[in-house]
């Protein structure tokens, strides 16, 4: 047996079950030999179910469980108890899943439990914690978001432009004048309404006894029932051509990031050629990575290049996927890393160039099995720790799937070179695209993309000759864009409303 | 559940090839049994075993960063380097070195601080030989164009780029350069704007760097995860045991004693609230100095969650967005920094006084013995709860390592924070955040 097969261990050494009780779906990861117990407490609510002109409402909820006082506890009474214990909860809410999640020692379990469950439980709803908040969104929002990181504004600003007008179409922590709207009833209601029994699912992970079940499956139990608000799946505009919004401000460097809607979920076949495909396109963070070749590594124009087939949240700041962002709708996506401005227009052209050869040329056989055989041990990497492995638990709860991370496994050893190619002409293209550009002197990166106007690249350095080449082409390659569809925004004039 | 292991005793086993065998039995924090080796050529190897089924995390801690940057105009050369080591060898070109990796599934990745440059990978065991044959031939026989180098150049202007989005990076550029005269921690790790333009012409340079820093006595190897010991010594012995050493030692300048406050102001060319960095000279790091563990704990007693400060301006106030302290020391004096964003301009001069006022309270009065206690309690259970992967024990580990060149220093900082008394406290307070150590750098957004 191939040691590698040993690594499948990781995920299988435990027992994963999942059971119910009072119509609360407990799912289980218990691991001996671990000294902690993690707790994800999964609400099916997100983004999406906020209420019209309230964007952020389940984010301003969900925060003031986990970052406010309780009924029991002031906010700094609560961080004096969990001080000593090094432990906190927090939530984390995406479109449709919102994620209470907490670690603790075994040694500090008792004096965390009461702690985690009144958060859940006995929210105070006090004032003075919803201005705090509310203000710390706002800054986010106003400043943090459009100012300090203009690669997740870029992925926002996508994200936004590609879902406008659905339940998908506004950032998480809602949006600058909705925001403002949201009073503190609205949270209480908000909480009254989807923070209830027949909303949640319990995943508890690590050294846990039966007795910790029961007390959190008896203790969620006292949570309203109620009804809970089914949102179907946004269906976004077809696009048609390729759109463009670039967003100014003064900056040395452009972001971009482009893509489209696609109509693939984990669970079909379709996905795991898909996942292959787009390893070798654009593995996240990897060198392995096409793109990352062809744009940084030939070329030195940047710091990294990647494509996803499922969002991928806060990617300058972790190497693998995060679990529990759960969705009915995806994107390809594809995210090419701060270039200077001069050199905008040709990193675009490449990495739509790149998407056009995948797209008519689909995978040579030599990358299907040199990707084939990197998935099979990298992806064991996806779920080091028992809460992460929990996470993907519980996705594999909200896509209906049979344990995630055996199956990509699996599939990697079904998996031909002709359902991958077939799977590229099915899902991706390169004809209709929405572009994000965060970038300066929009109006003449406008005029030159209209125009279609060649973008020679300068190096400060000699370059291969078949570098040299492939540039000419890339440098007049045609992007057909009409000038209705570039739209030329302010920082300022994003997220707004 | 607490498991203090007793670390190991190292087998006798091998050859004489070693120079020395370190046994190490006192008991401490650091749950898990090391063995340790230090090759002829000066060359450490550290063997941490732990249940981690089929995976492994291989560190290659150099012991150099941007601190080693003394020569004017080359500082940001640490990080660049870090770049080019992906490039590759004669044996193995960069593109054949990738494709070994990825065939492998590894994940590697690689970063670099003040005092430390460190390459890592995770990867299953069964590739361990693999990945130490191509690990030891690329820092043995480095080999790149100067075209290659040169396309690096512009990955590296790029992160740069990417970074300036940021008025973190506007903040801590100022401020660095404001607080030290001649020490290297003059700059940031990623260095000088006109330095990094100025890469591209460095090539000749750039070998050099590698011949001095790049040498068996300057790294240290730790190993993680699911290995067995004896091999990975003979592994190692086979990979790394010919490897030539001639490290060189930085001729780093010693700053001199600060005997006046310094104040800068710095524009972010963005929105952003204003921000408030209020930083003083640190000591060296010494695991077993009772007095920088003292300092250690001050921070978080002053300005942590807990503190009143926190209460205060954060919780029931609400003048400013948050408050914290990183009052860590460096491998030469580096700063105690507190950091705070401030809700409206007009209020910087007040929060300023504010903290002031916090120190001085711990200056002279003692700290609550619950409250030291509760942080010691802390510091033990965080260090325990993050050593769940072998990747976080390797990574928890590295940059102390880095620092001391041994694993010992992990217990001895543990038991040094034991060891810190109320009165302690007070005596880091008066010696250290006194007004002409401190340096207050306040950025304000252009918008």
């Amino acid at each position: 047996m191939k040691k590698y097969l040993l690594l499948v261990v990781l995920f299988v050494f435990s027992i994963i079950s999942c059971e119910s009780y009072r119509g609360i779906k407990v799912i289980k990861l218990p691991v001996k030999t671990d000294p902690t117990i993690s707790f994800r407490i999964w609400f099916k609510v997100g983004s999406q179910n906020d209420p019209a002109g309230k964007a952020g409402l389940a984010a301003l909820t969900s925060t003031m469980l986990t970052q406010a006082s309780t009924k029991i506890n002031s906010y700094d009474q609560i961080l004096e108890k969990l001080y000593p214990l090094a432990a906190d909860y927090s939530a984390s809410v995406d479109k449709e899943m919102t994620i209470i999640s907490g670690r603790v020692h075994q040694d500090n379990l008792e004096k965390y439990y009461e702690l985690l469950i009144q958060a859940i439980l006995q929210p105070a709803f006090k004032t003075e914690d919803f201005e705090r908040i509310k203000t710390n969104t706002l800054n986010y929002l106003e400043k943090t978001l459009r100012y300090s990181n203009d690669e997740a504004f870029g992925k926002e600003t996508l994200y936004q432009f590609i879902f406008e007008g659905t339940a998908y179409g506004h950032p998480e922590d809602g949006l600058i004048e909705t925001v403002n709207s949201i009073t503190i009833e609205d949270v209480e209601q908000f909480y009254r309404t989807h923070f209830i029994r027949d909303n949640v699912v319990i995943g508890i992970g690590g050294g846990f006894d039966g007795g910790l079940v029961q007390r959190l499956k008896k203790d969620l139990a006292k949570l309203p029932a109620g009804a809970p608000a089914a949102v179907a799946a946004p269906e976004p505009e077809p696009i048609d051509g390729i759109h463009i919004k670039l967003v100014e401000k003064n900056t040395r460097s452009t972001g971009i990031s482009f893509g489209f809607p696609i109509s693939v979920l984990r669970g079909e076949d379709d996905f795991y050629a898909l996942w292959l495909v787009n390893s070798w396109f654009g593995e996240h963070r990897n060198s392995s990575s096409h793109l990352y070749q062809v744009i940084r590594e030939a070329r030195g124009m940047n710091y990294g290049d990647y494509s996803y087939i499922e969002c991928f949240p806060n990617g300058w700041a972790r190497q693998f996927p995060p679990p529990n962002v759960g969705r009915q709708q995806q994107i390809f996506e594809v995210w090419i890393r701060p270039v200077q401005n001069q050199a905008a227009h040709f990193a675009l052209r490449a990495a739509v160039r790149e998407l056009q050869q995948l797209v008519d040329n689909g995978m040579t056989a030599e990358d299907f099995e040199l990707t084939r055989k990197f998935l099979k041990k990298y992806h064991l990497h996806y779920a080091p720790t028992t809460s992460m492995r929990l996470g993907y638990k519980i996705d594999d709860e909200f896509y209906s799937v049979d344990d995630h991370l055996k199956t990509l496994s699996k599939m990697l050893d079904r998996l031909t070179l002709d359902q991958v190619n077939s799977a590229i002409k099915k899902h991706l293209q390169y004809q209709n695209l929405k572009i994000a550009m965060i970038t300066q002197n929009a109006e003449e990166l406008k005029q030159a993309l209209v125009d279609n106007k060649p973008s020679p690249m300068k190096y400060s350095s000699p370059k291969p000759q078949q570098i040299l080449d492939e540039d000419k082409e890339i440098e007049t390659y045609p992007l057909n864009i009409s000038a209705v569809n570039v739209l030329v925004l302010k920082a300022d004039d994003i997220f707004i409303k | 559940m607490k498991n203090y292991c007793l670390s190991v005793l190292v087998s006798l086993l091998f050859s004489g090839c070693f120079l020395c065998q370190v046994n190490q039995a006192a008991a401490g924090i650091f749950p898990y049994e090391f063995q340790q080796k230090v090759f002829d050529n000066g060359f450490k190897v550290i063997l941490i075993p732990m249940d981690s089924p089929g995976i492994v995390a291989y560190y290659s801690i150099v012991r150099t960063g941007s601190r080693d940057e003394y020569e004017p105009g080359h500082s940001g050369f640490a990080h660049f380097f870090e770049h080019m080591m992906f490039r590759g060898t004669k044996n193995y070109p960069g593109h054949v070195y990738d494709r070994l990796i990825t065939e492998i599934g590894a994940n590697a990745n690689a970063y670099t601080s003040n005092d430390i440059t460190c390459y890592h990978l995770k990867f299953a065991s069964e590739d361990l030989e693999k990945v130490m044959e191509l690990e030891s031939d690329r820092f043995q026989n480095l080999f790149y164009s100067e075209q290659a180098f040169k396309t690096e150049a512009g990955a590296v202007h790029g992160e740069y780029l990417k970074s300036l989005s940021s008025p973190w990076m506007v903040l801590n550029e100022k401020l660095y350069d404001t607080a030290f005269d001649v020490h290297t921690y003059k700059h940031t790790t990623i260095g000088f704007r006109e330095d990094i333009e100025a890469m591209p012409t460095m090539y000749e340079y750039s070998k050099s760097f590698f011949n001095r820093y790049y040498r068996p006595e300057n790294v240290i190897l730790l190993i993680v995860g699911d290995i067995n010991p004896a091999a990975s010594f003979e592994l190692a012995q086979k990979y790394y045991g010919d490897w030539q050493p001639g490290y060189v030692p930085p001729k780093i300048p010693a700053e001199p004693e600060q005997k006046r406050e310094r104040k800068a102001e710095v524009t972010f060319s963005g929105k952003t609230l204003p921000i408030l960095s209020i930083n003083y000279k640190a000591m060296v790091f010494d695991p077993t100095d009772i007095e920088m563990a003292a300092c250690y704990l001050l921070g978080d007693i002053v300005f942590g969650e807990t503190s009143e400060i926190y209460k205060k301006l954060v919780i029931d106030e609400q003048r400013v967005r948050f408050i914290g302290a990183n009052f860590s020391a460096s491998r030469d004096p580096g700063l105690f920094s507190i950091y705070t964003m401030v809700n409206t301009e007009d209020d910087i001069e007040n929060i300023k006084n504010e903290i002031y006022r916090a120190i001085e309270f711990y200056q002279d009065n003692l700290v609550d013995e619950k409250r030291l206690n509760d942080l010691k309690s802390n510091l033990k259970y965080s260090f325990l709860m993050r050593l769940n992967t072998a990747e976080a024990v390797a990574g928890r580990l590295a940059r102390l390592i880095a620092m001391t060149g041994n694993i010992e220093s992990v217990d001895q900082l543990y038991q040094s924070y034991d060891k810190v008394t109320t009165e302690d406290i007070i005596t880091a307070a008066n010696k250290y955040l006194v007004k002409q150590k401190r340096t207050v750098i306040v950025l304000k957004g252009e918008i």
